[in-house]
């Protein structure tokens, strides 16, 4: 039963490292907190429920909307970031006006879906299960935990190996000197958001599938998870999301398994405290910055 | 007048609500932190009254006062692990502190009633009280802006190390505004579910953070107008927006990112601070015709 926990535990968890990844991504290279990552997450499971009921492919589908949630995260770049952060010291400023992006996505999703919960239709993904040394697991939980691995692996060979990618560590560390060397900042913006936007989307089509319902407030617990995941791991840290996220997935699971129920969300944000009393920069997070700014 | 106030009493007490949480959530920002944690405090303080009242038959004056004061250690003890932190870390903490709140609330049911929340607390507010307490709060955050305190709040905004190497302590200070902030939360808390009749504790979730913090927005950061003209807008603006009213939460939206993209200091601020111009440049223009005048009068 432990063990049947822990596998539920590190499916969730999975699915908390594609939605946490491009939240923290966007924090490593622009230092600004993105609160419209949820409703980019919220968008991804409802543009693929309509495509999937207009009689596109699923995996057609799945392809679309994160292609258009990566895009409507480039326009929340462009609507929400840019001239924010032209202007210099944008911390506080960003934070409103991605509120501002979280409210238009939340209210259009809620007048598309009427206030309705939607469920795919049933048969949209096979319903099978496997039992192996006394664990079920279903075939979707089993093509979740292959799809975030691949994604994942995809990602950080993305980040390391590629020109790219060094371009966007460059411009993390630090922009100007980044800009001085000939990095274009402004196109490695654009190309952190679309990732973020369209793993964030994926991240919606799957819990939508594991939960089998989506609702237009779909993306507010999980952005909530996100800070926790990245607090944890260390804001901007990639290694350090993922561990947290499947860390945060086995103890949810096993909290609400053991515990009584309700206690749950006071747990996790109260070891977000703890954290952040002891390690302020998380478990990767570089322990030589002083969390958030200087200290005299 | 008395037509307009029976037409418009609700708007008006949304109003008077509003700006008292506005003050809360100003009190922090001005003092330089990104504290969103109104929210926690309006719900400590319209728990302890709502309980105290309809559980135990507290006086209701003193119960609103406890509840002030509860949610005013609550700051001092939410500033204590906040001290290390800066910027987007506080607002995270601050978040998570909200959530704390919110889901112990939920949790204990037998004391708060769970999801359901409390009901039947008498509904003793009306518009009158309010506004005298609106005013006394104002007078409190007058008087703080025309002191050393403000100064002190206004120097560790712009630049947290020149006041720290002109002898601020920051840490208290910072203390000193979640204390503030707190205790004015939790002081509307309790006035608002003496009005409301019942509460439950999502009314205090992420939908009230954001109004709360787009009233401040919308007003300004550290002028005393700021709350006013933000809360104004936001109870009048439904009554002017009404063929979108199944979109308010979009225009609120659109509202937040021009705001913050156009005038990032607010319409309150931006008026006053028209004003202090105004006053200068004639005060300038003055001191220029005064020295003319010498000048004539000398040289003649």
């Amino acid at each position: 039963m432990l063990s049947q926990q822990i596998l539920n535990g590190l499916v969730t968890g999975s699915v908390y490292a594609l939605f946490s990844l491009g939240f923290t991504l966007i924090f490593g290279v622009q230092k600004l907190l993105n609160f419209a990552h949820g409703a980019t997450f919220m968008a991804g499971a409802f543009i693929a429920y309509y495509c999937t009921i207009s009689g596109l492919p699923f995996l057609l589908a799945i392809g679309f909307s994160m292609v258009a949630t990566g895009v409507i995260a480039i326009l929340v770049d462009l609507i929400a970031f840019r001239s924010l952060r032209k202007r210099g010291n944008a911390e506080f400023p960003a934070l409103v006006s991605s509120i501002g992006v979280d409210l238009i996505l939340v209210s259009i999703a809620q007048q598309v879906s009427k206030t309705q919960v939607l469920n795919f239709p049933f048969g949209t993904f096979p319903v099978k299960f496997y039992t192996f040394m006394g664990l079920r697991i279903s075939l979707l939980q089993l093509v979740i935990l292959a799809t975030v691995a691949v994604l994942v692996a995809l990602l950080i060979f993305y980040l390391k190996k590629t020109t790219f990618g060094r371009q966007v560590r460059a411009v993390a560390t630090n922009e100007r000197a980044a800009a001085l060397l000939g990095v274009n900042a402004q196109s490695v913006y654009l190309q952190t958001f679309f990732i973020a936007g369209a793993l964030a989307g994926l991240a919606g089509v799957l819990i939508g599938l594991l939960f089998n319902s989506m609702q237009f407030l779909m993306g507010e617990p999980y952005m909530l998870r996100a800070f926790v995941v990245v607090v944890i791991g260390g804001l901007g840290s990639v290694p350090g999301a993922i561990v947290a996220s499947l860390m945060l997935g086995v103890m949810q699971s096993l909290t609400v398994a053991y515990l009584p129920s309700g206690l749950t969300d006071a747990i996790i944000f109260a070891l977000l405290f703890v954290v952040l009393l002891i390690r302020p920069n998380g478990l990767f997070g570089d322990a030589n910055a002083v969390a958030g700014g200087t200290r005299q | 007048m008395i037509q307009f106030y029976y037409a418009y009493q609700p708007i008006i007490d949304f109003f008077l609500l509003s700006v008292g949480f506005g003050y809360s959530q100003q009190i922090a920002l001005r003092a330089g932190v990104f504290s969103i944690a109104t929210a926690g405090f309006a719900a400590i303080g319209a728990y302890t009254v709502a309980i105290l009242v309809t559980k135990s038959g507290f006086p209701i004056a003193a119960s609103v006062v406890l509840g002030m004061v509860i949610a005013g250690v609550g700051g001092l003890l939410l500033s204590l692990p906040l001290a290390r932190l800066r910027g987007a870390f506080q607002a995270i903490a601050t978040l998570a502190f909200v959530q704390i709140v919110i889901s112990l609330l939920l949790y204990a049911e037998d004391f708060t009633g769970g999801a359901l929340g409390v009901t039947g607390i008498p509904r003793v507010m009306n518009t009158g009280i309010l506004l005298v307490i609106v005013a006394v709060v104002m007078y409190v955050m007058w008087s703080i802006g025309r002191t050393g305190l403000g100064r002190i709040f206004d120097a560790l905004r712009q630049e947290e190390s020149v006041a720290a190497s002109l002898g601020v302590n920051i840490g208290r200070y910072h203390a000193l505004a979640f204390i503030l902030s707190g205790a004015v939360g939790g002081l509307f808390g309790g006035l608002q579910s003496l009005y409301v009749f019942q509460i439950e504790p999502h009314n205090f979730g992420f939908a009230f953070m954001v109004n709360v913090l787009t009233v401040v927005i919308l007003g300004g950061r550290t002028t005393l107008l700021g709350p006013i003209m933000g809360a104004a807008i936001m109870a009048i603006l439904p009554e002017l927006a009404r063929p979108l009213a199944e979109y308010r939460p979009a225009v609120n939206g659109v509202i937040l990112i021009l705001v913050i993209t156009f005038l990032p200091n607010g319409v309150g601020d931006e008026i006053v601070f028209w004003f202090r111009r105004r006053r200068h440049a004639a005060a300038a223009a003055n001191r220029a015709q005064a020295k003319e005048a010498k000048d004539a009068v000398t040289s003649s």
